[in-house]
């Protein structure tokens, strides 16, 4: 209704002015250890002015063709972004990691809604169903009864939420520059150009990995990745395994108390 | 044309899941708070490779997001064993329990003069009792060792 609404205005000035309230509004969600009735009214408005930044980030995005895919992704996007912002936003840690996993539920519908499948799912299965319990298991052990004072405030609410709108200004202006001409440096071959103009010794490479929305797509992606990428699964195995050991190495020592390090050392 | 159009919007859900990933690293002060922000600038960047790799129709994209899937979870490993450590010394998931290794010239926090906590606020469900009181045998409690 809005994009009908504001068809006249400039959609760098459209952009300008989402951004604008999407900084109001995370300074005035962000805990600022006010308390009370102000605190409510200031995350009210706070989730008002957010709302319009969204309306707005709406407003001047590009159409995509059909009404379904329109919709589909807008869905998913607005689960994604705005849970997002209720992550940062919320004041328990605990609400803050199930804001989270909503969020990475959104991620993986825009995954899936750009053709990546394997990775849509990939996202839940790690995240969710991994990071996020790990994350939750870490507060069980460590989060103390009621509501800890650092939760309640914030380290610069002003200049971070500053810090993400012009992080966010410079991004969106470059993206909203992007043209579907490559530019004439580097020119990519892409699927387009290589349809519209056929050479046969390069259609014909099995090389070019060519479209994400093939159906056998995920035996495909594993073939890129363990052919032309087999380095990087490789190097990937051993950051793991890397991790694994430091991991268990920094929590051994920490199970000999630092406090009996010193006498230990001295007796010896 | 969609697929600019796609790419563009796709872009877009990145970009702004990454501004608020940094303004989450930002501001908040909970260790757990902070390294959940971290993830959502992964995630954004996630969103826009993706966005990349179907724009180009190329795998290297979706190769990178497995690669990022991998560091992820590698750091929520190594970062939530560090985060127990600073728990276990200081007792807080606070930030700010570690500014004596800030820089020499930047201020202390102090916090000073937090309202308390608005009981309204958090209203939790209660059940309601349902079904009939059991009626408690006494000689079984007198036989109980611990009661």
């Amino acid at each position: 209704m809005i994009a009908i609404a504001l068809p006249s205005i400039a959609p760098g000035t459209l952009l300008a002015a989402a951004v604008t309230s999407a900084a109001a509004g995370l300074y005035l969600m962000l805990p600022r250890g006010q308390g009370g009735r102000r605190e409510r009214t200031a995350r009210w408005l706070g989730g008002l002015l957010g709302a319009v930044a969204l309306a707005g980030f709406i407003a001047a995005g590009r159409r995509l063709g059909s009404v379904g895919e329109e919709g589909v992704f807008l869905t998913v996007s607005l689960v994604a972004v705005v849970s997002a912002a209720a992550t940062i936003a919320s004041r328990s840690p605990v609400y803050a990691a199930i804001w989270f996993a909503l969020a990475l539920l959104g991620v993986a519908g825009v995954l899936l809604v750009l053709g990546a499948q394997f990775l849509g799912v990939a996202t839940i299965v790690v995240y969710a169903g991994a990071i996020l319990v790990m994350f939750l298991f870490v507060l069980m052990l460590a989060q103390p009864t009621g509501m800890a004072p650092y939760d309640r405030v914030s380290n610069e609410p002003l200049l971070s939420a500053v810090a993400g709108a012009v992080m966010l200004g410079v991004l969106s202006l470059s993206i909203g520059r992007l043209s579907s001409e490559p530019p004439a440096c580097c020119a990519v071959p892409s699927r387009a150009a290589a349809v519209a103009s056929p050479r046969v010794d390069d259609v014909d490479a099995p090389t070019t990995a060519g479209d994400p929305l093939v159906t056998d797509q995920v035996a495909r992606l594993g073939g890129e990745l363990f052919g032309r990428h087999l380095l990087a699964v490789e190097v990937a195995g051993v950051l793991l395994l890397v991790a694994l050991i430091g991991s268990i190495a920094v929590v051994a020592r920490a199970g000999d108390h630092s406090g009996e390090l010193a006498p230990r050392r001295a007796a010896r | 044309m969609t697929s600019l159009a796609l790419l563009q919007n796709g872009l877009t859900v990145g970009a702004i899941l990454f501004a608020l990933g940094l303004v989450g690293i930002l501001a908040r002060r909970n260790l757990i708070v902070m390294f959940l922000s971290a993830e959502l600038m992964l995630q954004g960047i996630s969103v826009s490779l993706v966005a990349w790799s179907r724009h180009h129709g190329d795998f290297g994209g979706h190769v990178l997001v497995i690669l990022v899937l991998t560091v992820a979870a590698c750091e929520a490993a190594v970062a939530l064993v560090f985060v127990l450590n600073a728990f276990a010394r200081t007792g807080r998931l606070d930030a700010a329990a570690w500014q004596s290794l800030r820089e020499s010239n930047l201020p202390r926090v102090v916090d000073h003069g937090l309202p308390p906590v608005d009981a309204s606020i958090q209203r939790f469900p209660r059940l309601t009792p349902a079904g009939v009181l059991p009626a408690a045998d006494e000689d079984a409690a007198l036989q109980r060792e611990h009661v």
